[in-house]
Order: structure tokens, then sequence, then C-alpha cells
């Protein structure tokens, strides 16, 4: 059986429960057919709502799910040809390895032996042939979590869907699943949607990251897209790695800005020409922590058209491949800069230090 | 009613099958005869009457008989709930090893499933007047005569009841003093409360709602006996449904049936006054 | 009573309850005090009770207090054998059949009600107080309200209608608390899974609900037996002109001074022995061999 086309489109999808509020608010999207989908936002967000939807768990309010060219709504998960891998599994406690991957088809009426084919080779598949008659309470939250792929993966779906499906494990192991999880959908070459809260995860997996707030879609994109060029303060500070200032502008250049804000002035950005900007519009900016320069007070200016703010340093982290140094370049918000490990250990600071903190305007971005 | 609503009740029309016809409609039957008439065979005249209730009300007898009922209620309830107290106590605070604790916890509720009848005539053996205890009394010299009040006396009937019912005191206080995190104990000794402290201002509070769901099963089961004091009091006590019976016995329906209510409208009182320091559905279904 | 089971399932609460750090290993004048009173509620629950089993294997001279006068099943023979002591076997027959019966019937409604609980509904409080009224209602005032509702409808009471009736009115509050204290761990992501891999409504009640509740559903049935073999102020003015087990024994404490009674003692205790093993056998059984039970640990 040929999976068919996977891809999704979501249009003003709509859920409220108590017809008030909407937990899911106005969603439209587009997901390729063969696509990693991240769904990326806090708890609360409606991410885990618009998965449920997409599997048959729940109705929306409003708006449809069309998958492969047909709209879903209404139909039964197993008619969707979609299958979910729960949060914590929720695998069968009661039934084998074996048994709870040849469930599916199971219900479907297939006999013992046509089903036992099929599994077999799908634990091949997985590498759970040694572990075929163990209960889930024997195997450790790798195997399981392989387990609840392979019984998801063996009704032959168009799309997977996947609730956090790397929350209940701890950090070593979630990052070799994350490496499984990528390569089991290159495997079966369907549609994976992906909810998690962590961006780590969301950028290392997706081919498409969509982050979510209040029921809304900030931002979706490839990943490195959502990442390098968040579109606003939210998208930035929730996948981090970025510096967000605001600040009124001050002078408009031709294709940058110099912005001022109470404690700083003299700040550069850079700037589409198709962004139109008025003297005195306040806006937000964002520059990434590794882009930023940390340079001795003594050692003179930096060249013209790049933003120097002085700085004391407030704490310092060593992270291995770089150490991460905080600042108080603006006083109570958080300023953050990573320098690679080398470069800062040739010329060590210490807390209390004063700096210049450098970037060259093209290196800040502005903001929605 | 939304449809959710109509599949849980399409759920729960067994259960109603069973309770609206054994138990609502047994309790309104037994409210419109004790407004009745009888004709002193075991019918029922249909009249009006509230003469039943005047008679319940302004007889003697039935101030006696709720004061015996009330006594044994009280000291019952009194000693199933230290012994059940200290009991779940023990199991839950003391015993370290967790397989050992429910073992222990198993031990003290299989009597629960066997027969009350047995339980107590079990005591006979004991109590009675060439019983265990008397003997081991007489021989160590601590009594010369054997004590009658041990068997067939109001003594008897608290032993008894204390020996059944015991159990619906531990069960309950057990399961949520289980529930009461270790840490939260450790925590205040560690901030220099005394074990006193603890004790009162921690695991008591927090043992309430137990105490009070094992405390509407003593209750309601002493004051609904018959038995135990028809047994064990040797026909020397009675209670308001030992009467009841009686009176049954007789075939004086309406009268039985008006203590009946009245019965049930003070066992509802009680029971309302323990539930308002509860909540009986969150303590249950949790 | 719904903690007896939460207690047989000892893994899941297993974790939870020795989080806190070890302390010092010694023990203070309580632990040895309580466990005294522990001792001495647990001899004083199981004393008079082995009292009656040993009295019941004396011989012919025995009578009801110590000292034991000989050895011999003689009573155990007298008690379904003499005439005196009434129809013993006709009454233990019954009553089991009973006993099934109800087992059955609060096994199903029980488990029903308890799909139905596990979220609010129209009028749930209504049918929980319902509930706990029919468990705490005086045993014996509800039985003679059944039994008038019978006279009234002109239906003959009996042992398989209207005690089995008074029975359940009192079984099934006691399953269905029992199944609140099951389905409360019953994590619902397990039927959402099976719908989602396409079982229909009945192959998930089958294939996932129901065996995944095995030991609750076994501690329900464990209840219904028992509370209905041993139920007494419900039958007594219901069960009609056929004795159960129960009344049986009552009429005996009435009349017998023999150790016949304790036999009948010793005999129905080993009933409920018996469905009290095999319960907790079962539930132990299923755990261990989902590898949750102690063993695996």
């Amino acid at each position: 059986m040929r999976p068919g086309r996977g891809d999704i489109e979501l249009a003003g999808l709509c859920k409220s429960y108590d017809g008030v509020t909407n937990v899911v608010d106005g969603v439209n999207l587009k997901i390729p057919d063969g696509a990693y989908c991240c769904f990326l936002g806090p708890s609360g967000c409606g991410k885990t709502t618009i998965l449920r939807m997409i599997a048959g768990h729940e109705d929306p309010t409003v708006g449809e799910i069309v998958i492969g060219g047909e709209n879903v709504v209404g139909l039964a998960p197993v008619e969707r040809r979609t299958a979910m891998m729960f949060q914590s599994y929720a695998l069968f406690p009661h039934l084998t390895v074996r048994d709870n991957i040849a469930f599916a088809l199971r219900v479907r009426g297939q006999s013992r032996l046509e089903r036992y084919r099929a599994v077999d080779l799908m634990m091949e598949k997985v590498r759970l042939t040694e572990l075929a008659d163990r209960l889930p309470a024997n195997l450790s939250g790798g195997q399981q979590q392989r387990v609840a792929l392979a019984r998801a993966a063996i009704t032959e779906p168009r799309v997977l869907l996947l609730d956090e499906p790397l929350s209940a494990l701890d950090e070593q192991l979630r990052v070799r699943m994350r490496q499984e999880l990528r390569r089991m959908q290159r495997e079966l070459g369907i549609t994976f949607v992906h909810v998690t809260h962590t961006q780590l995860e969301a950028i290392a997996l997706a081919d498409i990251v969509v982050v979510m707030e209040k029921g809304k879609i900030k931002q979706s994109g490839p990943a490195r897209d959502v990442y390098a060029y968040p579109c606003d303060r939210y998208v930035a500070e929730f996948l981090g790695g970025q510096n967000v200032l605001s600040g009124k502008v001050e002078k408009v250049g031709s294709d940058h800005l110099v912005i001022s804000q109470p404690h700083r002035a003299g700040i550069h950005v850079g700037v589409h020409p198709d962004r139109r900007v008025g003297i005195g519009d306040r806006i937000d900016l964002a520059v990434r922590r590794d882009d930023i320069e940390l340079m001795r007070a003594t050692s003179g200016e930096p060249g013209g058209g790049a933003t120097a703010l002085p700085s004391r340093v407030l704490a310092i982290e060593y992270q291995g491949s770089f150490v991460k140094v905080m600042l108080d370049t603006i006083p109570d918000e958080e300023f953050i800069a990573y320098v690679p490990e080398r470069t800062f250990f040739q010329d060590p600071f210490n807390v209390g230090d004063v700096l210049l903190a450098t970037w060259s305007a093209g290196r800040a971005r502005v903001l929605a | 009613m939304s449809r959710q609503s109509w599949v849980a009740w399409l759920y729960v029309t067994p259960l109603m099958l069973v309770l609206v016809p054994f138990f609502l409609i047994p309790i309104l039957v037994v409210l419109v005869a004790s407004v009745l008439e009888t004709d002193g065979f075991g019918g029922l005249i249909p009249t009006f009457t509230l003469a039943n209730y005047v008679g319940v009300l302004t007889s003697a007898q039935t101030f006696h008989l709720y004061a015996a009922t009330l006594k044994f209620t009280a000291l019952t309830w009194f000693f199933t709930l230290v012994i059940g107290f200290l009991v779940a106590y023990f199991l839950v605070f003391h015993v370290k090893n967790q397989l050992l604790a429910i073992s222990l916890f198993l031990i003290c509720t299989v009597p629960f499933w066997t027969s009350n009848i047995i339980r107590m005539i079990s005591w006979i053996p004991l109590l009675g007047k060439e019983g265990l205890v008397n003997s081991a009394l007489l021989g160590t010299g601590i009594i010369r005569e054997p004590l009658e009040v041990l068997l067939y006396s109001s003594v008897a009937v608290v032993i008894a009841y204390v020996h059944q019912l015991t159990i619906f005191m531990v069960v309950p206080i057990f399961n949520s003093m289980a529930r009461i995190d270790k840490r939260v104990v450790e925590a205040a000794l560690d901030s220099g409360a005394s074990r006193l402290d603890v004790m009162r201002l921690i695991i008591i509070p927090m043992s309430k709602s137990g105490i009070a769901l094992g405390s509407i099963f003593v209750v309601s089961i002493v004051m609904g006996d018959f038995f135990v004091v028809k047994v064990m009091s040797g026909g020397g006590s009675a209670s308001v449904v030992s009467a009841f019976y009686e009176n049954v016995g007789v075939l004086q329906y309406p009268i039985a049936a008006a203590s009946a209510v009245l019965l049930t409208v003070i066992l509802i009182v009680v029971i309302s006054l323990i539930l308002r320091a509860v909540d009986i559905r969150r303590e249950i279904t949790q | 009573m719904t903690a007896v089971l939460e207690r047989l399932d000892v893994p899941m609460v297993k974790s939870r309850r020795h989080a806190a750090a070890p302390r010092s290993d010694r023990r203070p004048w309580t632990f040895y005090a309580l466990a005294t009173v522990f001792t001495l509620y647990v001899a004083a629950l199981y004393g008079p009770m082995i009292c009656i089993y040993i009295l019941s294997f004396q011989d012919v001279r025995g009578g009801l207090v110590f000292p034991m006068k000989g050895h011999s099943l003689h009573w155990f023979v007298d008690l379904f054998t003499q005439v005196r002591t009434g129809d013993v076997k006709g009454s233990f027959d019954r009553s089991i059949k009973l006993a099934v019966l109800v087992t059955v019937i609060t096994l199903v409604v029980s488990f029903m009600a308890g799909l139905a609980f596990r979220r609010r509904f129209f009028g749930d409080m209504f049918v929980f107080y319902l509930m706990i009224g029919s468990l705490v209602a005086p045993g014996l005032v509800l039985g003679i309200g059944i039994g008038l509702l019978f006279q009234w409808l002109g239906i003959n009471a009996s042992w398989y209608t209207s005690a089995l009736g008074a029975q359940l009115s009192w079984t099934l509050p006691f399953g269905v608390l029992v199944m609140f204290a099951v389905m409360s761990r019953f994590d619902s992501a397990w039927q959402e899974a099976a719908r989602d891999l396409g079982a229909s409504r009945w192959q998930t009640i089958r294939l996932v609900v129901i065996p995944i509740l095995a030991p609750g559903l076994v501690a329900v049935a464990l209840f219904g037996f028992t509370l209905s073999y041993d139920e007494f102020a419900r039958s007594l003015q219901t069960a009609g002109s056929l004795n159960t087990l129960p009344l049986e024994i009552w009429s005996m404490t009435l009349n017998v001074t023999s150790p016949s009674l304790y036999a009948l003692g010793t005999v129905t205790t080993i009933v409920s022995f018996v469905a009290i093993g095999v319960s907790i056998g079962a539930i132990v059984l299923i755990n261990r061999r989902r590898g949750t039970g102690p063993a695996s640990h």
C-alpha cells in the first residue's frame, strides 16, 4: 500500500472549549508531503491541540484540515491515515512489544501469522527484534520510544504525529533519539508533525519550524530562517541565541538606522530598503549572541558603522565549546555574548571587568 | 444535556436500575408506611395519620432506645478512631519496608471479607463465664469470681462493634496518611517542630478526610445495627433498629416505619455534619 | 475500602512513598509502643476467630468454651447430617449461587458506572449520593422496605429476586467506589492510542480497557462475592422462605448451643479465605506477569 500524499493544509483552524476563548485561533499553514514539521511554543500555546485535531482526537470548532487534498474533519483517525505517538507513549502495559506493535493489525482482523510477519519486519527496522517478548515496564525510555514509533508506523500512515516525543527521556538519550526520529522519517518518507517546547529540538530536527503563541502562529519557515531571522521579539526570545534591544530611531540612513534608548545611544542596525521607518519610531532589534565581539575598553574604538557599548561583566559561564558572558550592556535586560572558547582563553575576562560590546551594523536586525 | 452526559447516563443506567427499585423506592415505601394505619394483622389501611410519629416521639421507650444507641455509637466511634488511627499511623510512618507495610495492611483488611456474625460469636469462648479471659484472670488471682459482665452485656456489645468496625477506620485513614508526602514531615522536623507539633499540625489535619470517611461508616453501621446488640447483650440491651425488628416481628409496620424514618433523619443529620468537614467525593475518587 | 486495592497495586506507588532521604536507623520509642498496639490489634482481630476454628474440631463431648475436649470432625458431620441444625447444605448452596450471581452483576454494573464517572456529567452528584445513601442506609430498614414493596406488588420474596436486589444495593456502592480508585489510575491516552490505531469502541474496551484494569476488576469481584456471601441484615426480610447461609447461622446462634455453630463458622470462613486467596493471588500474578510486580524489582 502506498502511503499516498501526506501534505497537510490547515485553513482558518480554531478551537474553543468554552465558546469564549480560542485555544487555537485562526491557524493557516501548509506542510508539504514528506516534510518534518515542528510546532514550537510554551505550554498552553495550542500546539498540542492542533496536533490532536490533525489526528482526529478532537474536532475543530471552525476551519478545515486537508490531508492529501481531502478534508478530513469528522473522519476517524484510521480513515485519515494518520498515526499518533503519544506523550510518554501510552504503550499498552499488558501487551508484549510484539503485540503492542501488532495491535493495529489485530483490530483489523488479521490472523496472528499474518500480523506477526509484518511485525517482525518492522521490529527489525527499528532494532527491536531482541525485545519482542518484553513488556513495556521492562523497557528503557529509548526502547519504549522505538516501540511507540513502530506501533504507529505499522499502520502505514501518510502522516505521523508526535506529541512531545522526547520529553520523557534524559538529556543524552534525547540527542540520540532525535537522530533516530530523523532517520525513521527519511526511511518512511512520510510527513512528520512534531510538537515540542524545546527550541533546540525543533531546530535540530525540522524542515519547517512553526512558532506559536496563544493559539496563533507567530512565524513559520525553515529552521535556519526562524532561528537567524526571527520576525519579532517573541520569536527571538523564545528561540534564544539573540539579544533583543528596543529603542527610538534617531537617524535613518540608506541601509541602516541609528537607534538610541534611555541608557545607550549610537546603536547601528542594518535595515532593508523596503522597510519604512521614520525618525522617532520605536523599534525592536536583535543581535545574535555569537555576533558580539568583546574588546578591552583600552584597545580603542572599533571601525565606523559599528556599535560599541561599554559593558561590565556580570557573570561568566563556561559552556565547553564557547563561553557565555553576561553583561550589563542594557541595564535591567539580559545581554549575553557567546565567545568562542579559544578566543576567550587567549585573554580571559573576569567578573567586574569593563569592556566594549561591539557588532557591525549588518549583524543587527530590525524586528517587527 | 450534552452528548457526553447522554453517554454517561447510558453507562449508569444499570446502576440506577438497581438503586431505584431496591433503594430509592423501598425507602419511599417505608416513608409511606409510616403515615398509614395498621389493621393489626400486617396489612396497612390507606388512611393518613401522624399517630405513629406521635406514638414514637412521646414514648419514654424511644428516649431510652436512642440514648442506648447513641451511647453505643459514641463509645464505638471513640475506640475505633483511636485504634484505627494508631494502626494506620504505625503502618504508614513506622514500617519502612513498603512490601511489609502492604502485607500488614492486608492482614488488617482480610477479616472485612469474612462473616460478621461468625466474628461476633467467636467472642463467646473468650468472654463467657468459663471463657479464656475469666480463666486467665482467675488463674492469676486478679479476681475470685468469674466476671459476668464480659459476655451478654453492654461491654460485650462495644467489644464486638470495635472488633468489627475498626477496619472501617484503618482503611480510609491509612489511605489519606499514605498520601502525605514524607518530605513534608521531614521539612517540619528540620525546621524545629517537635513530633507532637508534627502530629498536631501536619498529620491530623491531613488525615482529616480519612477520619471523616471512617466515621461515616462506623456511625451509620452502629446506628443501623440490630444483631450485635441482640446477640451480644443477651437481650439485656436494645437499640433503635432492634426495637424496630421487634415491631416488625409483631407486624406493627407503621410504628416501625415511623421509628425508621426518625432514625434515618438523625443519621442524615449526623452524616451531613461530618460531610461539612470534608468533600467526600473528592476523597473517594482521587 | 478503595484503598485496599490501591495498596495491592504495589509498584505504582512504590517510588513515591520512600522518596525522602533515609533517616537514622535508630527507632524512636513510639515505634515500639505502636508496634505493640498493632500486634494487640491483630491478635484481637484474629484471636477469637482462631479460637472457634480450634473448638470446632472437638469430639462429641465438646462444648462452647475451652478446654478442648478431644479431636474429631464430629461437628462438621453433625452440621450436614442433623435436621436439628437446619438446612445447612441447602442454604450453603443458595448462598454460593447468589454470591456468584451478585459478583457477575456487580462486576458489570460497577465497571460501566466507573466508565461513566470518569468525567463530570449532568446529574452525576445525584447518582453519587443515591449510591452513598444506599451504602449507609440501615440494612434491616431497607430490607423491610423491599419486603413491603414486593408484598404490595404481589410478588413473592425469594433469594433470587428480592434478596438479590437487596444485596446489590449493598455490593454495588462498594464496587463502584473501588472502580473509582481503579479508574483514577487509568490513563485515557491508552484509549486514545487504541482509537488511533483503528480499534472500535468495543475493541478498545475488550482489548485495552478490561485487560489493563484486570487487577482492579478482580478486587471488585472479591467485594461482590464476599459481601454477598456474608450479607445478613438486608437479606433477613427479603430472602423469602428459603434461608441463605448467614440467615442460617443467625438462627443457629439463637437456638444451637453446640460446636456445630463453630464448625459452620469454620466452613464459611474457609470459603471466604479461598475467595480472598484466589483474588489476591490473581492480582499479584497479573502484576507480576506485567513485570510491574515486586518480583521484578
